[in-house]
């Protein structure tokens, strides 16, 4: 029941996986610091429910385009902190590449009308 | 996509390992995240638990996303599924009594399936014996229309001229052999041994890729005409036995039938031919007129003679389809020889008792068996349902309540589901133990039966993949059908009533599931009372097998066979013999008298042919027998009419008869049939004599019309004879022996006591009686314990309302009556149906065995009573437990 209210569409999903990647592209980095920089960049035009990451970042982890690792926080806390592997890598310079074709083909279609 | 799986297998597999630090680390991870987010609202002004709600708030469900991800983590389903399993086991072992009796049932039900199907399996699916078994297939040739064909044999064999055809057009073989099967002849030795062999092609032991142990196969040229070839291979057995495997025996030449054979090689160890008799020596099919001497079959010419049993093994890639398609042309293009008629081909991958004869006999008598068996496992089925069903109104609330707080109705079917299935298990895994020492116990039984004088079979009856499968689809299948009508019934509750119920009510899913309980005892009642009709059905034929008056006399009797034929004997030399042997065998110690007769009575064979009677236009097929005047004596069959044949007669083989009193009632009905005459082909024959009616051809049946020919010289080279002796059968036996062998020192003979014969006709009713009076107890302890319990649940269920009725006033009598009613009524029911389905099949019953009739009144009378005195009494006792509650503990109880 759970499982399909969590899946809110390929492109929902997709586009919060290519976030979390970008954001990720930048250096290691805790979900908390990944959900800061996507309100940050996104001047919170995209509005996810924060706990919507931790699944997204698990899945992303169990694909092996992530790698994890605890360490210590800024204010020395106990945070996991995430990093792209060189999958992840891949992946974001193709889904990156795809986003832009895909929106360049939809400004396209805009601008005709 | 694969190593993706594969890294993630592992992560999950790790996380596995530290299942606490999972769900650690996730509690961590969000409150790590919470705290940042409060820390930073906080520092933007607002005060600290305000912040704290809001940062919860930007989260979402915190509880959810922890579930997600544990989810992504774990095996879940493998888990819930194992959770399940554990439940279940929990609480089976929480009731070790439903528990017992259950698996107990299971494991009869399957065990005893599993133990006869081992049994079929050993006698008809498992393949031959030899090196890549599965590329190895059985050709038979099913006849339709009219069309001349000899028989030596069966009718599926195929002819030397077909097999030729078969082998060089055929494109899918790499090889195709052809052999005669149950071929018998005598070894000449000190003690001359009677032994089973075949002629075969000379492709023989390529095809089957069986290699001689010492010395070689047939070449080619061994099979180069007809008479070429005097070589034979012997089995491994017999080189031990009656060679003392000596290995100089290669080159030497031995006798068969006569016949000298020069021994070429030795088969391996533990290869002996493709049929279900060992065969102890193989020898080139050319060889065929030479080992069979007398015959009156031309076996390599007659192009419309079976006699050749088919096997051939496929090349590689070809499959049935392609192998029926390409030889049905061949097949084709054979009938154009015999119009109005057609053959159709049966191709099946190779296995003992594969002939299409053999092949419908077993599946018939195997599938009437596991029917039974099946029956009993539908007995048991009902039984644990019926256990089930009280349990789950047992825990009819604590499903009710698991209902009502969410959990889905699938969700509980299935843990309902793995309970009965595990319980289907454990008895499955119990039944195959079982069935491993039934097979045992079923197949020693089977062997001890077998009439004396049964060769040795070569099958291999132990337990292998097939009955393991067979067990396991069985322990499935049987989970399902006794765990889904109670898991489905048990989830149906309506919450309401269920929950406020309190120990028994009137709702409507209790009354539903008290009809489907007495549903079930009435099957089950009804199939037991099948099953114990047909076992008394089968023990009564028995009883009258055993006790029938065949009509002459056996005590003292000794019947010889002798095969003149086989041994080259002609008609002029077998007349002597048997002078000669009859005139030793009369001066024997206590012999009184010497009979001859060419088919001894009850022998397993007999003869019939056309007669035409006066008043008639058509023959009418009678069995008859050609005896000597002594027949009548010693076997004691008085004559009703007339009189014996004279010895002149007898010796001449005049045309004369004798006709027994059923032949006479029929025929003549009631006037004086002795001089009259019947015709026999062209041959005119006169009455001289009315038999007594004696069962000579067969027995348990209404007598029928027989008639006794002279043994004449004609029939010297065949008759058996019968020789009466006063002094014990041991001795009689020892000194025919000596007579015979002084006549003719290498002539096979077989003494065996007359009343032997007897149980040849008994053998099937014991063996099947036996079977059936076992499996009808299986099905009455089975079905009882179902009433018992049944019966145990509804007075337990009722003991309140007892209580109210004993108080309010009501006698003892009226309450045991109700009680009794109640559980009576889908008995009775079953009971009626059981018989009624029962004497709808005696008649099936009847006809297969001997002595048996359909409308057996003490059959019938006996088991129903049986049945429901025991269904009583198994009913009785828990109403009486129940009524000897007092009143007021009942009153309280819940």
């Amino acid at each position: 029941m759970t499982a399909k209210k969590e899946n809110p569409g390929d492109l929902l999903q997709g586009t919060l996986d290519l976030l979390i990647l970008k954001a990720l592209a930048r250096g290691p980095q805790h979900g908390y610091g990944v959900a800061e920089w996507i309100h940050a960049i996104s001047e919170d035009i995209l509005r996810v429910e924060e706990g919507a990451l931790y699944p997204a970042l698990h899945r992303l982890e169990l694909r092996g385009l992530l790698a994890a690792e605890w360490g210590t926080s800024e204010n020395n806390r106990r945070a996991k902190y995430y990093s792209l592997t060189a999958a992840g890598r891949k992946e974001l310079a193709q889904e990156t590449e795809h986003w832009r074709r895909l929106s360049g083909a939809v400004a396209r279609i805009l601008q005709t009308a | 996509m694969i190593s993706s799986w594969l890294n993630k297998t592992i992560l999950r597999l790790k996380a596995l390992k530290r299942r606490r630090q999972l769900d650690r680390d996730l509690d961590d991870e969000m409150a790590f995240h919470l705290a940042m987010r409060a820390a930073k609202l906080e520092a933007l002004g607002r005060d600290p638990a305000a912040a704290q709600h809001a940062a919860r708030r930007r989260f979402g469900n915190i509880g959810n996303v922890k579930e997600q991800s544990r989810a992504m983590w774990t095996f879940t389903s493998l888990e819930s599924w194992w959770t399940d399993v554990r439940y279940a086991g929990r609480s089976l072992a929480n009731n070790p009594g439903f528990t017992i009796v259950a698996v107990l049932a299971i494991a009869l039900g399957i065990g005893v399936n599993a133990g006869i199907f081992s049994i079929l399996n050993g006698v008809a699916l498992r393949l031959l014996p030899i090196p890549s078994s599965r590329q190895v297939v059985s050709v038979d040739q099913i006849f339709h229309g009219k069309l001349h064909r000899n028989v030596h044999g069966e009718t599926t064999l195929v002819s030397y001229s077909e097999y030729l055809s078969y082998r060089s057009d055929n494109h899918v073989f790499s090889g195709l052999l052809a052999y005669e099967p149950f071929l018998m002849a005598t070894l000449a030795s000190a003690s001359p041994k009677q032994l089973f062999g075949a002629a075969a092609s000379c492709n023989y032991f390529d095809v089957l890729q069986i290699a001689p142990s010492a010395g070689r196969a047939f070449v080619d040229s061994d099979c180069a005409a007809s008479g070429t070839g005097a070589v034979v291979v012997i089995s491994d057995e017999l080189w031990h036995a009656s060679f003392a495997a000596d290995p100089a025996i290669l080159g030497k030449a031995i006798r068969l039938n006569r016949a000298a054979f020069v021994v070429i090689g030795i088969a391996p160890p533990g290869f002996t031919g493709t049929e279900p008799i060992p065969s102890a020596f193989w020898v080139p099919f050319t060889m065929q007129p030479s080992i069979e001497p007398g015959r009156e079959m031309d076996a390599l010419g007659d192009a419309s003679l079976s006699w050749l049993a088919l096997l051939g093994r496929l090349r590689p890639g070809v499959s049935l389809e392609q192998t029926r398609a390409d030889l049905a042309v061949i097949s084709a293009r054979l009938d154009q020889r015999h119009p109005g008629g057609f053959a159709t081909l049966v191709i099946r991958p190779a296995t003992f008792l594969g002939r299409q004869e053999e092949h419908s006999f077993v599946f018939g008598v195997g599938g009437i068996i596991l029917a039974a068996t099946g029956l009993v496992l539908l007995i048991a089925c009902a039984n644990v349902a019926n256990l089930l069903l009280a349990r789950a109104s047992a825990r009819h609330k604590e499903i009710a309540l698991r209902l009502s707080i969410g959990a889905s109705r699938w969700r509980l079917i299935r843990q309902l589901l793995t309970e009965s299935l595990l319980l289907a298990f454990i008895g499955g895994a119990c039944g195959s133990v079982i069935a491993f020492w039934s097979f045992q116990g079923i197949s020693s039984f089977l062997l001890a039966h077998l009439p004396r004088n049964f060769p040795p079979l070569a099958l291999n009856l132990a337990p292998d993949w097939h009955v393991l499968a067979y067990a396991f689809v069985l322990t499935v299948l049987t989970g399902m059908v006794f765990g889904v009508v109670p898991a489905l019934q048990a989830t149906r509750a309506e919450l309401n009533t269920a929950l406020k119920e309190e120990g028994y009510g009137a709702a409507g899913s209790a009354r539903r599931s008290g009809r489907l309980r007495n549903t079930l005892v009435g099957v089950q009642v009804a199939v037991c009372m099948i099953l114990l009709l047909a076992a008394a059905l089968l023990m009564r034929g028995l009883y009258i097998a055993q006790t029938v008056d065949p009509g002459f006399r056996m005590g003292g009797v000794a019947s010889i066979s002798l095969d003149l034929r086989s041994q080259a004997y002609d008609d002029k030399r077998a007349a002597v013999f048997q002078s000669q042997l009859i005139d030793r065998l009369v001066s024997l110690p206590g012999v009184d008298g010497v009979a001859q007769a060419e088919h001894a009575p009850l022998d397993d064979d007999h003869n019939w042919t056309g007669f035409l009677f006066p008043g008639e236009h058509d023959n009418i097929d009678v069995e008859f027998d050609n005896v000597s005047p002594a027949f009548f004596t010693i076997l004691e069959i008085p004559f009703v009419r007339g009189g014996n044949f004279t010895e002149a007669e007898s010796r001449t083989g005049a045309n004369v008869a004798i006709i027994s009193e059923a032949a006479a009632r029929t025929h003549w009905h009631g006037a004086d049939p002795v001089g009259q005459t019947i015709r026999k082909g062209k041959q005119e024959l006169q009455i001289v004599g009315v038999a007594r009616d004696a069962q000579i051809a067969r027995l348990g049946q209404d007598p029928r019309p027989y008639i006794y020919l002279p043994a004449g010289p004609e029939q010297q080279i065949r008759v058996q004879l019968l020789v009466h002796s006063a002094v014990p059968f041991r001795q009689t036996e020892t000194a025919i022996r000596g007579a015979v062998h002084m006549v003719d020192p290498d002539m096979p003979v077989d003494v065996t006591p007359l009343a032997d014969n007897l149980e040849i006709w008994r053998t099937p009713s014991r063996i099947v009686a036996s079977l059936s009076a076992a499996l009808g107890a299986l099905a009455l302890v089975l079905a009882i314990t179902g009433v018992y319990g049944v019966a145990s649940y509804a007075s337990s269920r009722r003991i309140r309302e007892i209580g109210i009725r004993v108080a309010l006033g009501a006698g003892s009598r009226d309450v045991m009556g109700l009680l009794l009613r109640q559980v009576m009524r889908p008995v009775l029911v079953g009971a009626v149906v059981g018989i009624a389905v029962c004497a709808g099949v005696s008649s099936v019953l009847s006809a297969m065995l001997f002595g048996l009739r359909s409308y057996d009144p003490i059959a019938f009378l006996v088991v129903p009573v049986l049945l429901l005195g025991v269904a009583l009494l198994a009913s009785y006792l828990p109403a009486r437990r129940a009524m000897r509650v007092d009143p007021v503990t009942a009153l309280r109880y819940e």
